[in-house]
């Protein structure tokens, strides 16, 4: 808080003892409302994961949760979870909607922001436009694609015209198909998230050191890539990390569009624990389940951090 | 090129569109061809989902989207005060006082986590309070998931906020906490709006949460929808369309609205326009 102290310091103000105190006083009771909630939905609740995840409890035994502990069972719950065959799938379903996802989303962004780094006539009416699919209510986006997707539906109609007989895929209802409908309705939807976070990182790189690229006769590509991208580093390890994060979480669209089947064609993380939660009903494995990918998380969101808050410094 | 990129954005959201507008004939299951336009445009999907009986659907609804679109509204209002409220809070005690350090990355790491991740305790809470199928639980939750956005947007804006003019008013002899209220969020107006905008778009959003915390009485549009095709009818495409098309109005109107801002709070203010 070294900031802090020198921010003080530039203050010209009276500063006795009562304001200090006073300057005290209301930061701890501004910041209160945000650290109880934050208490509330995370700690709490995750010790209450962690004992649940203990025993085999579920809604139905008809004993309360907090005598969840006459059903104790160790670590069962976790090593039933090293060798659950749907959960690994689930996940790697999810890293491959992943690994296909973002790169896609990126490079298309990236083009995009290429396109409206320019100045050109409706260039704003256009940039409203290509926004409109991020602002759709993702469960809405879910209900488009699968009427896009539908055996008589416009894809097929589409694609009929490029074929001599009329196509007739039902995409959603085909186990090897159904994750490709899914990932075009996510590339839909979140391509203008990236595009809207490259173009704006586009625009903040200084023009100077470009001109003079030009003036030595650079290319155009050759500036790019030795000027521009360098300097938008930091915002594209954001807009990578954002849509990664997000793209682990989908659950909306997809459940949607296909409920996670044919079978478990298309069952990512998320639909795998809701359906184990809502079906199921086995609460302790999903609190389990749960909480090993909390922890997961937590490991590699902190690393995350800590590594770009560094490069940020090093900058 | 950009109007290729322009029609693919926009298909899918106009094939809903007219979907919303077709009569049953055009788009019942059996529905023998794909017209891009209603032929005979028609109202009667809005109609059905308020109640009407149309003259040829025979079935009528055991209950209307009146009540999901005010529970969407509640809901998402509510969830957005108690986010704003909170947010701007710990953003200015954090901004100005430091405060509190430990919450910005708090606050991140709360947003990381898959919502799916925390479900369980958290039924089992509202349950035990009695919160489930209640808007004001949805709110509550609502107001918790979008609280990084609130603080993260308001520290921004507050962080860009020139301190000349709260400094002149302590000199006065305001109380600091007279400043914040009577000088800086006055000022902050603007802000505030563009920030409370979006984050009513993320909690009207929602549909996860919303279908795991409510039954029947209180169920949002996106889960109301969904429930809409599991009536013994079969899929109501149709009614299906108008209804998203309902709950897709206000986020792209309210977005486009706060454009300028949306970089700033989709990144959690890491960069501004």
């Amino acid at each position: 808080m070294s900031e802090m102290s020198m921010e003080k310091a530039e203050l010209a103000l009276p500063a006795t003892n009562d304001v200090i105190d006073e300057e005290v006083r209301l930061g701890f009771w501004l910041t209160l409302p945000a650290q109880c909630l934050v208490l509330f939905i995370a700690v709490f609740p995750i010790l209450m994961q962690l004992y649940i995840s203990m025993t085999d409890w579920s809604p139905l035994d008809g004993i309360p949760w907090y005598r969840a502990y006459e059903l104790w069972i160790g670590l069962i719950n976790y090593t039933d979870l090293a060798s659950d065959s749907r959960f690994w799938a689930a996940l790697w379903r999810t890293f491959v909607v992943m690994i296909v996802c973002v790169p896609i989303q990126f490079l298309l962004g990236l083009g995009l922001a290429v396109l409206f780094v320019d100045e050109f006539p409706g260039k704003r009416w256009f940039y409203s436009t290509l926004l409109v699919p991020m602002m759709v209510v993702p469960a809405v986006a879910g209900y488009m694609f699968f009427l896009l997707f539908q055996s008589g539906g416009p894809v097929n109609d589409l694609l009929s015209v490029f074929s001599s007989s009329p196509v007739r895929i039902a995409w959603l209802s085909d186990a090897s198909l159904a994750l490709v409908a899914v990932m075009a309705a996510d590339i839909w939807q979140w391509t203008p998230l990236m595009f809207l976070i490259l173009l704006a990182g586009m625009i903040s790189v200084p023009q100077d050191q470009q001109m003079a690229a030009v003036l030595l006769g650079a290319s155009w590509w050759r500036r790019f890539v030795t000027i521009v991208l360098p300097r938008m580093k930091t915002i594209i390890i954001i807009a990578l990390a954002i849509r990664t994060i997000e793209i682990f979480k989908i659950f909306d669209t997809l459940y949607i569009m296909t409920g996670g089947g044919p079978g478990v064609a298309t069952e990512t993380i998320s639909v795998y624990i809701y359906k184990v939660t809502q079906q199921d009903l086995i609460w302790g494995y999903v609190a389990a389940i749960a909480l090993v990918i909390l922890i997961v998380l937590s490991v590699v969101s902190a690393y995350a951090i800590s590594t770009m808050s560094k490069g940020a410094k090093v900058r | 090129m950009i109007l290729l990129l322009l029609a693919i954005s926009l298909v899918p959201t106009l094939w809903m569109l007219s979907m919303a507008f077709k009569p049953i004939a055009e788009w019942s299951a059996s529905g023998a061809e794909l017209t891009w336009w209603p032929k005979s445009p028609t109202l009667d999907n809005f109609r059905f989902i308020f109640g009407q009986s149309s003259s040829e659907l025979i079935v009528s609804l055991e209950r209307t989207a009146a009540r999901p679109i005010m529970a969407s509204l509640l809901a998402a209002s509510f969830g957005t005060l108690i986010a704003m409220t909170a947010g701007t809070a710990a953003a200015y005690g954090l901004s100005r006082f430091g405060k509190g350090s430990n919450l910005p990355l708090a606050l991140i790491q709360l947003r990381l986590f898959p919502p799916m991740a925390v479900m369980i305790p958290l039924m089992i809470m509202w349950a035990f309070l009695g919160l489930i199928d209640n808007w004001f639980g949805l709110a509550v939750v609502y107001g918790i998931v979008t609280l990084p956005f609130a603080f993260w947007l308001m520290k921004t804006f507050f962080d860009d906020m020139p301190r000349e003019i709260e400094d002149a008013a302590l000199v006065e002899g305001c109380s600091r906490l007279r400043v914040f209220t009577r000088i800086t969020l006055p000022m902050m107006r603007p802000a505030l709006a563009s920030s409370a905008l979006f984050v009513f778009i993320l909690n009207w959003s929602d549909y996860l949460i919303a279908l795991l915390l409510t039954t029947r009485d209180w169920v949002t549009i996106p889960v109301y929808m969904t429930s809409l095709s599991s009536s013994m009818t079969g899929q109501l495409y149709g009614a299906k369309a108008a209804l998203g098309l309902i709950a897709a109005i206000p986020p792209v109107i309210l977005g486009i609205a706060i454009q300028k801002h949306l970089v700033r709070g989709l990144t959690f203010g890491a960069l501004k326009e």
